[in-house]
């Protein structure tokens, strides 16, 4: 790539009109696009060839933090009567340098009967989830919710510590000693498979 | 443990030798219409920056301007630990410190009262170019490290600042640059070294109205100023003249930074590939 | 500051208003709200003063030592700022929550103030190379009602001029010099304070540039640009707050209006101390 492609936070990259949006990276003010990150600029026609994109990669260097209705990767951490925490570990496929704290509550853990929900037939300390961002929540975590089939624990530790097996929506098999233990399984999609093993 | 009673102990109070030696007033500049180190009176130190320093943070830099030399690291965005600091507007902080022996008296561990002074300026000086609200909940930490002072240590730790900032992908509207001057009487001279800011502070005479220092940060491309201060009695046609000269300064500063950016860009490219 | 919540239709409407010239109570942009100096107040002090501008209220205790001489400086006597913010002001203030607004607001002065013209620091000095007065200024922040570090740099200059030091008589005996300090209550000197900076904040609110900026317009305004002023019009030390920036235009025309109204204000303030002083006025305290 060019060295003129590289632009530093502040540099005008173009006017903001009908035909130029700004995308990620870039932030428009009195009518010009400019960039806000260091980074390569680049343009590309919008899906239906109309306008023109322009958005800044900054390569590895991603600085990510949870946003609401992102997809997150997270380590349950505890787990009580109403509500279980765990640590955030991962922003869609992007690996977060630090971890954040979020909170799924008894009444987000799924999306039907939710009155009925018992949160130690759900998730236990250990388990990977894969959760979806509600809000932004108070001082202490993220509110997080797994009222989804694609939701909920990816990878379930068996009390023999072995990784285990889902076997139905709501139940997991250890492969060792046969034992079946009760989890919110997730249906992995094949995206989220690989976000998980980075993770 | 038991003391040596045979032993004198030394005085309880000591003083540093370089406190009693006599500083007499220099000069600005000679009869050449040179100052003390031979720059002319609006003539710019040359400056030496590098991104990417401090393997740990997430971005840093380091600048040198002569004899004064700035380390700064950047680490977060992450989350904010303590409850009561917490609020769901980004925040950014400053820590701003001289090391004990960056200075010609030796410094405190201990962050003094000037040193905090420098970290809420330099906080003013970064936060109008960070786009905190792409931030929330999170906070941004910033750690300026003099390691040696030869004068304008502000405005090269804003620099080196808004150099690690960047590096660090964080998101801002623009870049920041500072410059400082120092005057006495009419004349004016641009990035004062340490004993050039003494001099015009420790003015002796009462009559003299017009004698400090001034730093000025700015964001060159909304062309606005996001941090001023002056120490020393100015007057205020003569801080005004001495502003629009900082912005002059900072301009032609400009390019140094983003060449170092592109190049610090450019080495992590050539690392990766 | 304190924590006042304005809603987004609140602020608009300050800067609304704001355009149209008008200030919420009727001010304009380089009027003071009313206040009330009053010095000499409280006994135990060397120098005191309490001013009240509309809601903020300041109260100042000078206590005078004497120390040895900074070898730096062995002519000149030395000044310590220290600002408690009271709970009562704010519950934001409980603890320690404070300590950042008031080593802002020493720092402020300690700067303003360090200009050797501020107040005739040589006269400090008892004896040359080894005793100097040291004044202990300590500011307490009863009521926080916006535009503080005005109000305090007011009532710090009120305190100065109200100072009375001991006079000090030396006899010199065999092994050194021996000082005796009066304590007859009418046997002192006082200090020259005509010079002494009183720190003006400039707003920018909208377009616009105000002083005395009430707590609500505190909260409408991203940038302020605080300067010390002489009464010669000379500024001591300067600074901007505030998460917003400035272009350079306007921060010349805030340096203008900053020493237009810091003049002004100079002037009126050692009017006022002088008058006060002239007649026998029975202090009227805290209770009105």
């Amino acid at each position: 790539m060019a060295t003129s492609r590289i632009c530093v936070p502040g540099q005008r990259l173009n006017r903001a009109d009908d035909k130029h949006i700004g995308g990620k990276g870039t932030y428009s003010r009195n009518g010009f696009i400019y960039s806000s990150v260091l980074g390569y600029w680049e343009e590309r026609p919008t899906n239906d060839n109309t306008e023109i994109l322009i958005s800044v990669h900054t390569g590895e260097t991603q600085t990510v933090i949870p946003s609401i209705d992102d997809i997150v990767t997270a380590r349950v951490t505890n787990v009580n009567p109403r509500f279980c925490k765990c640590e955030i570990l991962s922003v869609g496929t992007t690996p977060l340098c630090d971890v954040y704290r979020g909170l799924v509550r008894k009444e987000d853990v799924r999306a039907t009967e939710k009155d009925r929900v018992e949160m130690y037939r759900c998730f236990r300390p250990g388990d990977i989830i894969i959760a979806r961002v509600l809000s932004l929540g108070d001082a202490q975590s993220y509110i997080l919710g797994t009222a989804e089939n694609e939701l909920g624990v990816a990878i379930g530790m068996s009390e023999a510590g072995v990784s285990m097996v889902p076997v139905s929506w709501c139940k997991m098999q250890c492969p060792k000693t046969l034992n079946e233990e009760f989890r919110k399984v997730a249906k992995v999609r094949p995206e989220y498979i690989q976000t998980v093993h980075q993770g | 443990m038991p003391t040596d009673t045979r032993r004198i102990s030394g005085p309880e109070i000591s003083h540093s030798p370089y406190d009693y030696c006599l500083t007499p007033p220099i000069d600005l500049i000679g009869a050449d219409k040179k100052r003390l180190d031979g720059r002319l009176p609006a003539q710019l130190r040359p400056l030496f920056l590098r991104a990417g320093v401090i393997s740990q943070a997430r971005g840093s830099g380091y600048i040198e301007v002569d004899q004064t030399k700035v380390i700064c690291a950047v680490y977060g965005p992450r989350e904010v630990l303590r409850r009561e600091d917490f609020s769901l507007k980004g925040q950014l902080t400053c820590d701003f410190k001289f090391t004990t022996f960056s200075c010609r008296l030796r410094r405190q561990h201990q962050q003094d009262n000037q040193e905090k002074d420098l970290s809420v300026q330099l906080l003013e000086a970064l936060e109008p170019a960070v786009c905190l609200q792409k931030y929330p909940k999170s906070q941004i930490n910033i750690y300026v490290t003099v390691l040696q002072n030869d004068g304008s240590a502000l405005s090269a730790a804003i620099i080196c600042a808004s150099l690690a900032l960047a590096s660090a992908g964080i998101e801002m509207y623009d870049l920041v640059l500072a410059s400082s001057v120092a005057m006495r009487d009419a004349l004016t001279i641009v990035d004062p070294t340490e004993r050039e800011e003494e001099a015009v502070l420790n003015k002796t005479h009462k009559a003299e109205l017009n004698a400090g220092s001034m730093t000025v940060a700015f964001l060159p491309s909304i062309n606005q100023v996001s941090a001023i201060s002056s120490d020393g009695e100015i007057l205020c046609e003569t801080l005004t003249k001495s502003m629009r000269l900082c912005v002059e300064n900072c301009l032609k500063l400009y390019p140094v930074l983003q060449q170092a950016l592109v190049k610090h860009r450019l080495d992590k490219q050539a690392d990766t590939s | 500051m304190t924590d006042v919540d304005l809603s987004e239709a609140e602020k608009t409407f300050i800067l609304h208003s704001m355009q149209d010239n008008f200030r919420e109570d009727g001010r304009g942009c380089e009027d003071f709200r009313h206040m009330e100096v009053e010095t000499g107040l409280i006994s135990n002090t060397n120098g005191s003063a309490r001013v009240r501008l509309a809601s903020t209220d300041i109260l100042v205790g000078v206590k005078v030592q004497l120390v040895p001489v900074d070898p730096n400086k062995p002519n000149v006597g030395r000044i310590e700022f220290f600002l408690d913010c009271s709970a009562n002001a704010t519950p934001a203030f409980e603890g320690r929550g404070g300590e950042g607004l008031a080593s802002e607001i020493t720092a402020m002065l300690t700067r303003a103030y360090s200009c050797p013209s501020a107040i005739d620091y040589p006269s400090l000095c008892v004896l040359p190379g080894q005793q100097c007065w040291l004044l202990y200024i300590d500011v307490l922040l009863l009521e926080c009602g916006g535009n503080l570090f005005d109000a305090v740099s007011i009532a710090v200059k009120s305190a100065l001029f109200n100072l009375r030091i001991p006079n000090v008589t030396m006899t010199k005996d065999e092994g050194g010099i021996e000082l005796d300090v009066s304590d007859d209550p009418f046997d002192f000197k006082r200090l020259d304070v005509a010079g002494a900076p009183i720190i003006v904040t400039v707003n920018k609110i909208g377009h616009f540039h105000v002083v005395d900026a009430s707590e609500k317009e505190e909260v409408c305004s991203l940038a302020r640009l605080m300067l010390g002023i002489t009464e010669k019009g000379t500024v001591t030390a300067m600074k901007k707050e505030g998460s917003g920036s400035l272009d350079t235009d306007s921060i010349s025309e805030m340096i203008e209006s900053a020493k237009k109204v810091g003049v002004e204000l100079n002037k009126c303030l050692l009017n006022i101390l002088m008058t006060e002083e002239g007649q026998e006025v029975k202090p009227v305290g805290f209770l009105r």
